[in-house]
């Protein structure tokens, strides 16, 4: 009808070249989308099974927008100040309560644990310092029973959960009491009954893990979020990338959280990726994203509890970027004025720092002075030095345990290894620090 | 006519030079042969493709296990998935292709029978498979994750030697995923060259954690399938292709279970042991007849079913009744399983070797 592309042959051209009963034969071969389609319309629009989309006559590449990318959501200013009043979560004065000595009795073990491997009395620490507030802002916005896979660098989530200081520190020195006896390095935390899963140490293999655990609380309908945190550097790991596909196919309830904290060990994001960060990636996937200042802990909590939210009512993944700073070393075994400079340090250290932006909120609210400040942190340090000392006084487990849990029982070739192992103990025991561990 | 003619009787020739039995399929390429060569020349064309070095034999159709039915290999572990499903409500299978049946039809009808939530296709990402099956399992739903072919295990490889095999132990068992089951069709075919025909067993062998099954046929494939997906470890089920469809014997179509970590002697002899998995049982099964018959040599033969954890004294109290020990595999030499049979038999029995 004026028309000067030919068109392919729609159902009435067919049949008069090639008479009824062919067509029907043709007609069962014809892909189903052609037999449902109108012609008669100019309608042009692309019919690709992989994307729906119109098309272009132009040549144009899409320019990744990095100079100003996906906006951060925050609640609080620099000062605690509460900007938009819509916002404010309104939380009660316990709970907030809640989330600060979280964060500051995190913070004091951090630094007595650090200080204990400069000594010599743990083998190995890694601190949380700046990023107490996507801890305890996110574990706040779920529920007790919401399963936790995280990175390494999650400890506040145990202890907004209630994690005793003993077991922190069973952990780290890896104790009798340690309930992953004595096996891991330290903060390689788990705790089944606060629904925490171990830490591993290799990177991002717990994001596709996490997705299929989502993906089982679903088909329970448990009404549980599943949450996977892990740092920008862990995004860039190819079960970063299984995992938000996987996520957003098979449609799961899950939080995917990136602590985006500017460094992974030495290497800073310049050099991690040059996209616009984590969050832009989601939309890539099919996933709903959001960026929040992570050093703002209503604004994490608020995007938490959002997402958690949606996730189980819609069976959708949702992707958190939080960004903050990784104010300490990556670990003991790492000195990071190698490559960045102390200023940069101090200032996000003295200027925005989650802990006391949250300070200065509470005070602001009259729930917190400088009284009840000296006064917690003097607490907080004898609780944490108390556990400390306990920790140090008991003995390590016993070396039978280096083969039990291998399997759910034990197989004849690892029963005639721990024989081994104990027979030659008997011969040359004096060679092993054996009064340290338990029989 | 003399066309016609000739053309017949290049068909009935093809159909005469059929050795094993098995229907030609290529009918039109004899028709083409047929008319474009002489009848003199059509014998040597007629050479086909020999994919097989062995022949199947089946065992004795099972008696205690209830009503039996002729099945495949890949029928046998349908059998076994559709048991699976039907008892225990948390099983799901899933990896890629596997809801249209799978590439080798091992999950034809179960989407249908069970829904679209319990038999599903993932993206195209093993790493993913694996990891998002060790998710499954650590909330303790049952997981069966299907690997289209065991050459492409290896992006799952630190997904399972890191996480799955230790998931239990670092956790000092606060968590672990024994309820996942990877499955993966394995070994040579004929034709799959590099990629398509490996036997990554040795490289599994390798890491405590984990259990590692070969079967040798659709009624033990069946039975060991069962048993790994029952079993509170994870476990990896490699499926020789090569049996598939040319495996065919009576199985039991209610569940049952062939136990882990036990070998089994198929033949008793007392000149040499022989032991082998999967496929080359039955190679090994003709070698022994045939050392039988040209030698005299009266071979006792070894399915070893369980390659981690081994049964080691199975292999050690026939080597010592024989006194000898030759294992055959498919996979490279160096590092092969057979490494970790034979330094360990001679190290349990050095007198006998």
């Amino acid at each position: 009808m004026g028309s000067s592309c030919p068109r392919p042959p729609g159902p009435k051209a067919l049949r008069l070249r090639l008479g009824c009963p062919l067509l029907c034969l043709l007609q069962k071969q014809l892909p189903r989308r052609q037999e449902q389609q109108h012609f008669p319309s100019l309608d042009d629009k692309p019919q690709f099974p992989g994307a729906s989309a119109e098309f272009i006559d132009k040549l144009e590449f899409i320019q990744p927008n990095v100079i100003s990318g996906i906006p951060v959501y925050r609640v609080m200013d620099r000062q605690g100040q509460i900007i938009n009043p819509s916002e404010d979560p309104h939380l009660p004065q316990e709970k907030v309560l809640k989330f600060y000595r979280s964060m500051t009795l995190l913070n004091t073990m951090d630094r007595i644990l650090y200080e204990s491997q400069r000594q010599g009395r743990i083998s190995f620490y890694m601190t949380n310092y700046g990023e107490e507030g996507t801890h305890v802002g996110s574990a706040a916005a779920l529920d007790n029973t919401d399963l936790v896979f995280g990175q390494y660098r999650e400890a506040g989530v145990l202890m907004y959960r209630d994690y005793p200081l003993e077991l922190f520190m069973a952990q780290c020195y890896g104790n009798v009491s340690d309930l992953g006896k004595g096996r891991q390095m330290p903060v390689h935390y788990g705790c089944r009954e606060r629904h925490f899963v171990t830490i591993s140490s290799p990177l991002a293999t717990q994001i596709p893990q996490a997705v299929g655990a989502a993906y089982a609380a679903k088909r329970a309908n448990a009404n549980r979020v599943v949450i996977c945190y892990f740092g920008e550097g862990a995004a860039s790991e190819g079960d970063a990338h299984a995992g938000f596909n996987f996520a957003a196919t098979l449609e799961c309830p899950i939080i995917f959280f990136c602590r985006n904290n500017g460094y992974a060990i030495s290497t800073p994001t310049s050099e991690q990726y040059r996209g616009d960060g984590i969050a832009a990636r989601g939309p890539g996937y099919g996933i709903m994203s959001i960026r929040v200042d992570g050093n703002d802990v209503f604004a994490v909590y608020n995007a938490t509890k959002e997402a958690r939210r949606r996730a189980v009512a819609e069976n959708q993944p949702f992707l958190i970027e939080a960004m903050t700073y990784r104010i300490g070393h990556h670990s003991t075994s790492d000195d990071s004025s190698a490559y960045r400079s102390v200023d940069e340090v101090n200032y996000w250290d003295k200027q925005d720092h989650p802990i006391s932006r949250l300070r200065h909120y509470l005070q602001s609210r009259g729930w917190w002075d400088d009284e009840q400040e000296k006064a917690w942190r003097k607490q907080s340090r004898k609780k944490v030095m108390e556990a400390f000392e306990q920790a140090e006084r008991k003995p390590k487990p016993s070396p039978s345990l280096l083969f039990s849990d291998v399997y759910q029982e034990m197989p004849a070739q690892l029963r005639k290894q721990q024989e081994a192992l104990a027979r030659h103990l008997q011969t040359y025991g004096e060679h092993y620090p054996l009064d340290h561990f338990e029989k | 006519m003399a066309a016609f003619a000739a053309t017949a009787g290049g068909l009935l020739r093809l159909r005469a030079a059929g050795s094993e039995g098995q229907w030609r399929r290529l009918r039109g390429a004899g028709l083409l042969r047929g008319l474009l060569q002489p009848e003199s020349a059509t014998g040597v064309a007629a050479q086909r493709r020999r994919v097989a070095h062995f022949t199947f034999q089946p065992d004795p159709e099972p008696r205690e296990y209830g009503q039996t039915q002729k099945m495949n290999l890949f029928q046998a572990i349908t059998s076994a998935l559709d048991n699976s499903l039907a008892k225990d409500p948390t099983a799901v299978i899933f990896g890629e292709d596997v809801a249209f049946g799978g590439v080798f039809r091992c999950t034809v009808g179960l989407r249908d029978k069970y829904g679209k939530d319990r038999v599903f296709n993932t993206p195209l990402c093993e790493q993913g498979i694996v990891g998002f099956g060790i998710g499954i399992a650590v909330t303790g739903a049952t997981a069966i994750a299907e690997i289209q072919f065991a050459d492409y295990i290896f992006p799952a490889f630190d997904q399972i030697v890191n996480e799955a095999a230790k998931y239990r132990y670092r956790s000092g068992d606060l968590f672990n995923c024994g309820s996942l089951t990877i499955r993966a069709p394995w070994g040579c075919v004929g034709h799959g060259a590099l990629y398509h025909s490996q036997s990554p067993e040795a490289f599994f062998a390798h890491c405590p954690g984990i259990k590692v099954v070969v079967p040798r046929s659709p009624f033990q494939a069946k039975g060991l399938l069962l048993s790994c997906i029952e079993d509170k470890n994870p476990c990896i089920f490699f499926e020789p292709k090569i049996l598939y469809r040319a495996a065919v014997e009576q199985v039991p179509v209610e569940p049952y279970n062939v136990p882990l970590s036990q070998a089994e002697v198929i033949q008793e002899g007392s000149d040499v042991t022989l032991v082998a998995w999967g496929t080359q049982v039955h190679v090994i099964r003709e070698v022994a007849a045939m050392a039988q018959e040209k030698l005299g040599v009266s071979c006792e033969v070894i399915d070893l079913r369980t390659i981690l954890p081994w049964d080691v004294d199975t292999v050690c109290k026939s080597v010592i009744k024989t006194g000898r020990l030759l294992i055959s595999h498919e996979a490279p030499l160096t590092g092969g399983f057979a490494s970790e049979i034979s330094s360990t038999v001679q190290r349990r029995c050095p007198e006998c070797v």
